[in-house]
């Protein structure tokens, strides 16, 4: 028989909120966390306020060694495993699969090296750990008891949607009963900054902050810099009826794929983006014209949401799925955004709810049905998709089991 | 400066104790549970706090035992020996590790101390014969 693989259990930090519910109110309420950077005042950015975590950890010394992208790693893999109310012995036997960035805290943390050594008081013995990748996956591992099978992504902002779809593989493919999966991820140290801004990846402007991020409006000129972090428990769906597991959606469907194109900008065409996400459709065994929802990558940059928009167009035809653009919410979270928005959009479709592409006043492609006011809305499919810089794709199908 | 409350404070920090409970008879590794990662990260922190050379063979009495005997193999008496390589030790102090070596890590707070307040003796000489 066919093994499916369900999510069931959710931790989620992010700048709209820390639960479902607070999510669902933020989007409701129009509430964002766009400000101005301290910094550099041409770029704003979304941070999560007043994230700690020792609230989810209490005392532990290894807190030393993580990145704040790591940091969100590990808070929201945690809060995963507390909501799922299963003792921390039945992860032995778990999978671990975490999306994970580089650390850019460059002026913050990256020492300069002059004739082989370093001059600075504050370098820790082992600095190499806050950069190291799989800091996170050795913290969790060791935080929460996890001895299975286990991948660290790190391919740009397609990392944690592809470290959900490889933990689902593991499962459907009968390697895993169950697996945690997801990422963190922050790049809004002023290293970050600098980074996205010398490529000319970034919303550089005076306005009002909360009009900076404009996924797919003729008028965007780049992306918000966002972070936060979500975790996912997995199961194989009979484990999971049989522990009593509540279930949020089951997850179908999975693609990935490269451009073989350019270090950052994505093919114009988005041939082997659409390849990503039909391999998803094949896979989840539905046809375009059977999903409800597509939470889009969005940046907001000029180049990544003109070919979007005209894929999305060419793989639905005439029955055009509801829009969303979340990165007009919370950011773009870099590695995580595709964990985060994959938490987003559950909680989205639990509670039957579209959120508007905020900020989307004149939309640069007529065809595509982008979500131009939140609106009370059951929607039963929907396919998460996000890009990264290298040509990185990916894709993934999510059925509610309502 | 109060050597011992500044490492106190680093030691807090560092293993992210909550309500440290630390005296200069708690032992470093039996008490506080210092793993060898964390042995490296106090040396750093020693040597930025207090600008001393810190070998971490001697501040952690690494060699301790590795002394005792070779003591024992050139005929030695060990108190003395073990003097020379750790002269930050008062001799009661080295009997009192000597005698106890079989029970495991002996290293206290009160060692680290000791070797703070010797290095940073022996810079201000090496200051005032500069002058």
């Amino acid at each position: 028989m066919k093994r499916r693989v369900v999510i069931t259990s959710i931790g989620v930090v992010s700048s709209l909120g820390c639960t479902p519910d607070e999510i669902i109110m933020s989007l409701k309420g129009r509430k964002v966390a766009f400000e101005r950077q301290a910094s550099d005042g041409e770029v704003v950015v979304a941070p999560v306020r007043n994230f700690n975590i020792r609230s989810y950890t209490g005392p532990f010394k290894d807190g030393r060694y993580l990145n704040r992208g790591a940091q969100f790693s590990v808070a929201s893999a945690i809060d995963a495993v507390r909501n799922s109310g299963s003792l921390k012995e039945s992860f032995a036997r778990a999978g671990l699969f975490v999306g994970a960035g580089p650390n850019l805290d460059i002026g913050g943390e990256f020492p300069e090296v002059t004739k082989g050594n370093i001059d600075r008081n504050d370098l820790q013995a082992l600095w190499i750990l806050k950069f190291l990748p799989n800091t996170a996956a050795s913290v969790i591992s060791q935080l929460i008891g996890i001895h299975g099978e286990n991948l660290t992504v790190s391919t740009a902002c397609s990392s944690s949607l592809q470290a959900i779809g490889e933990a689902y593989r593991k499962i459907k493919d009968g390697y895993l009963n169950c697996a945690l999966a997801g990422g963190g991820d922050s790049r809004l140290s002023s290293g970050g900054i600098l980074a996205y801004k010398k490529a000319k990846a970034l919303c550089i402007g005076s306005g009002k902050p909360e009009k900076a991020s404009r996924p797919f409006d003729c008028g965007r000129n780049g992306f918000v810099p966002g972070e936060g972090g979500a975790f996912f428990l997995l199961e194989e769906l009979e484990q999971a009826k049989k522990q009593g597991s509540e279930i949020y959606a089951e997850l179908c469907g999975y693609g990935c794929s490269l451009d073989a194109h350019n270090m950052t900008a994505p093919e114009k065409s988005g041939r082997s983006a659409k390849d990503a996400m039909n391999a998803a459709l094949k896979e989840a065994e539905v046809s375009p014209s059977q999903i409800d929802a597509v939470s889009a990558h969005g940046t907001g940059t000029v180049l990544n949401d003109e070919m979007e928009a005209n894929i999305i167009f060419e793989i639905y035809g005439k029955a055009q799925p509801s829009v969303i653009a979340l990165k007009s919410w919370i950011g773009h979270a870099a590695s995580a955004c595709g964990a985060l928005e994959l938490a987003i959009t559950l909680a989205c479709m639990r509670d039957g709810y579209l959120p508007e592409i905020r900020n989307l006043d004149e939309p640069c492609h007529g065809e595509v049905k982008f979500v131009r006011s939140g609106m009370s809305a059951p929607f039963g499919t929907a396919v998460i998709e996000n890009f990264g810089f290298g040509g990185q794709n990916s894709a993934l199908v999510v059925k509610s089991v309502y | 400066m109060n050597i011992f409350a500044e490492i106190e404070k680093i030691l807090a920090e560092l293993l992210d104790l909550e309500d440290s409970d630390i005296t200069p008879d708690t032992y470093l590794i039996k008490d506080l549970g210092a793993e060898s990662i964390d042995l490296l990260e106090l040396a750093v922190a020693i040597n930025n706090r207090f600008k001393i050379p810190v070998k971490d063979d001697d501040i952690f009495l690494g060699c301790f035992r590795h002394y005792m005997s070779e003591a024992e193999q050139q005929m030695a008496d060990t108190v003395p020996y073990i003097a020379e390589k750790y002269p930050f030790l008062t001799k009661d102090r080295i009997k009192e590790i000597a005698a106890r070596t079989v029970e495991g890590p002996q290293l206290k707070i009160r060692d680290l101390v000791d070797y703070v307040t010797y290095q940073l003796e022996r810079a201000r000489h090496a200051g005032n014969d500069d002058s």
